[in-house]
């Protein structure tokens, strides 16, 4: 525990630091993240108690930047578990079972790996409404390739191992070794996989959103942030470069830090 | 090779016919139709349209008759740009797509491998270390943000580069390109390195090594090669990436490529528009998959049995 404050993990407190001011922020800014300042419309950065300013429709940056972080890390942390968890049990039950059924299994993922998916999940999002909890489900349902793989491989070494050879011969049923003995000795590596799948599940979201599909207004994100920003960057550059730049800054942190956890683990 | 091809282009063809298959189904369930507008129209012309576009039709005889236009290289007509045909309107966005991706993954392969190779040789050192991070930025950089980054730096601030459009020359190429290849440049710079890593401490380098060889030698044609071939195999993701990337950088600088098309037509639910495009990305990603293998097979050919 007392190795995560040294300084080799400061991409992790930097994440943290974000979260708790995306979730402290709304509670003490003056203004919330839909409300219109009609006074103050495009208003400079430090005008007043606007800090970062106001955007073309006089609503208050820094509380929508707030908004928007907590609504992005919401749908990533979501979307990452649904992975996690399609991920185990496909790549547990491949690496378990063996043979045939693991071949199949994985040729399906391989086959997976090569599709355009990200048009599948924009046509998933154009059909059925955009509703936020069909954004994260449709981007957890994507995100699992990598981590059955990496689980396939870990429970595939875990198998041969004298302690599994042990527990077999005195007769425990699969489904306890899976839960008691195996999952246990995975859960490293699945933690740094599924560090590095809410970076690419950020990316996803706010790629949607960007293009209109993913979050719907009211409600806001740093895609819908930045989207807003693109299209208003000749009157007011800050309201592009802050949430892209508060974009690239998680994406960054949460990249560096679980590369290094998976190089940890593995 | 012969073989492996015909045995890739085996698994091709059913691939691609349940990808189209699964959006054709997919689409027709969506609420709204194409020719949803502003103002209702009237049920018989509703009706007349329906019959001339075949939407009244079972939903498989609609979808079989597609697939056997489809074969003889008839997308059928677009439900939205009512004078044009989907095959017109692909043949026009098709070769911006093909330029824009062709040309950001040259891109990426030149900055990567030469990134990744000097890093490798300087390994452990300042320069080592300050390239992997560059690159760990450059792979979180989404193609959303840097476009309009780019745009507003070199094309409203600076002046230096035009903001939308094809028109001027071939500087019109160069934000969307550079935005496209970026984050694919610093996926393949650690590749590189990784794979120089592991390759430069194998047996057949200290042979060389000891019998004197100049390094540059044993770098370019000992190491770089088998170092490559995870480089190759991240090919294929990385073309589905560029074309992603490509329906952004089409809509933020304003080309009319594949990619606007597709989110157009999704939007309007202009169902043959939308297939039509889906059809060709995969058929894109599955070549180019396939090509990806080849050069695989070429880089190691250990391979080449499998």
């Amino acid at each position: 525990m007392r190795a995560l404050f040294s300084r080799d993990h400061w991409p992790l407190w930097v994440v943290l630091v974000l979260i708790a001011l995306a979730l402290v922020l709304p509670a003490v800014l003056p203004w919330t993240y839909d409300q219109i300042d009609w006074d103050a419309v495009r208003a400079p950065a430090f005008s007043g108690s606007h800090i970062f300013g106001t955007d073309e429709i006089g609503r208050d940056r820094l509380a929508r930047l707030a908004a928007g972080t907590r609504v992005t890390l919401m749908v990533a942390i979501a979307a990452a578990l649904v992975s996690l968890i399609v991920g185990i049990a496909w790549g547990a039950t491949a690496g378990w079972v063996g043979g045939k059924v693991d071949e199949a299994m994985m040729r399906f993922v391989d086959a997976l790996y090569a599709l355009p998916f990200m048009f599948i999940v924009i046509l998933l999002m154009v059909i059925f409404g955009r509703s936020i909890l069909l954004v994260f489900i449709g981007i957890g349902l994507v995100e699992w390739l990598t981590m059955a793989r990496v689980v396939r491989g870990q429970v595939m070494a875990l198998k041969q191992r004298p302690f599994i050879l042990a527990a077999e011969a005195a007769g425990t049923p699969p489904l306890t070794i899976i839960l008691k003995h195996v999952l246990p000795n995975i859960a490293g590596v699945a933690l740094a996989y599924l560090m590095l799948t809410v970076p690419q599940v950020v990316m996803v979201e706010s790629f949607l959103s960007f293009l209109g599909l993913g979050v719907q207004e009211p409600l806001t994100s740093l895609g819908i942030l930045v989207k807003e920003g693109a299209d208003d960057m000749d009157m007011t550059p800050l309201g592009l470069l802050l949430p892209g730049g508060l974009l690239v800054l998680l994406l960054v942190c949460l990249t560096i830090e679980g590369e290094r956890l998976r190089d940890i683990y593995s | 090779m012969m073989a492996l091809v015909a045995r890739r282009l085996m698994t091709a063809i059913p691939t691609l016919l349940a990808i189209i298959l699964a959006s054709f189904f997919l689409m027709r369930l969506a609420p709204g139709g194409p020719f949803d507008g502003e103002r209702p129209l009237p049920p018989e012309t509703q009706a007349a349209l329906q019959t001339a576009y075949g939407l009244d039709k079972p939903l498989w005889e609609q979808a079989w008759l597609y697939v056997s236009r489809l074969v003889q290289g008839d997308f059928g007509p677009s439900l939205v740009y009512r004078d044009f045909t989907v095959s017109e309107l692909v043949a026009q966005g098709l070769p911006i797509s093909l330029t824009l991706g062709g040309l950001a993954i040259i891109l990426a392969l030149l900055i990567g491998i030469s990134a990744g190779l000097f890093a490798a040789v300087r390994a452990g050192k300042a320069a080592d270390k300050t390239i992997m991070m560059l690159a760990t930025v450059a792979t979180a950089l989404p193609t959303f943000v840097t476009g309009p980054a780019l745009a507003l730096l070199f094309g409203l601030w600076l002046g230096l580069l035009p903001v939308s459009g094809t028109s001027q020359g071939w500087s019109w190429l160069v934000m969307p390109v550079v935005a496209l290849a970026l984050p694919v440049s610093g996926a393949i710079a650690k590749l590189t390195r990784a794979g120089l890593a592991t390759v430069l401490k194998q047996d057949h380098i200290r042979t060389a090594r000891a019998r004197g060889l100049p390094e540059t030698k044993i770098l370019f044609r000992h190491g770089l090669r088998p170092a490559l071939v995870p480089v190759a195999s991240y090919l294929g993701p990385a073309a589905a990436g560029l074309l992603t990337g490509a329906v952004v950088v089409e809509t933020v600088f304003g080309l009319p490529g594949l990619g606007r098309y597709f989110v157009q037509g999704a939007l309007n639910r202009d169902y043959p528009l939308v297939l039509g495009v889906v059809t060709l990305y995969a058929a894109l990603i599955i070549l180019f998959n396939l090509f990806a293998d080849l050069i695989y097979g070429w880089l190691d050919p250990r391979m080449r049995e499998g």
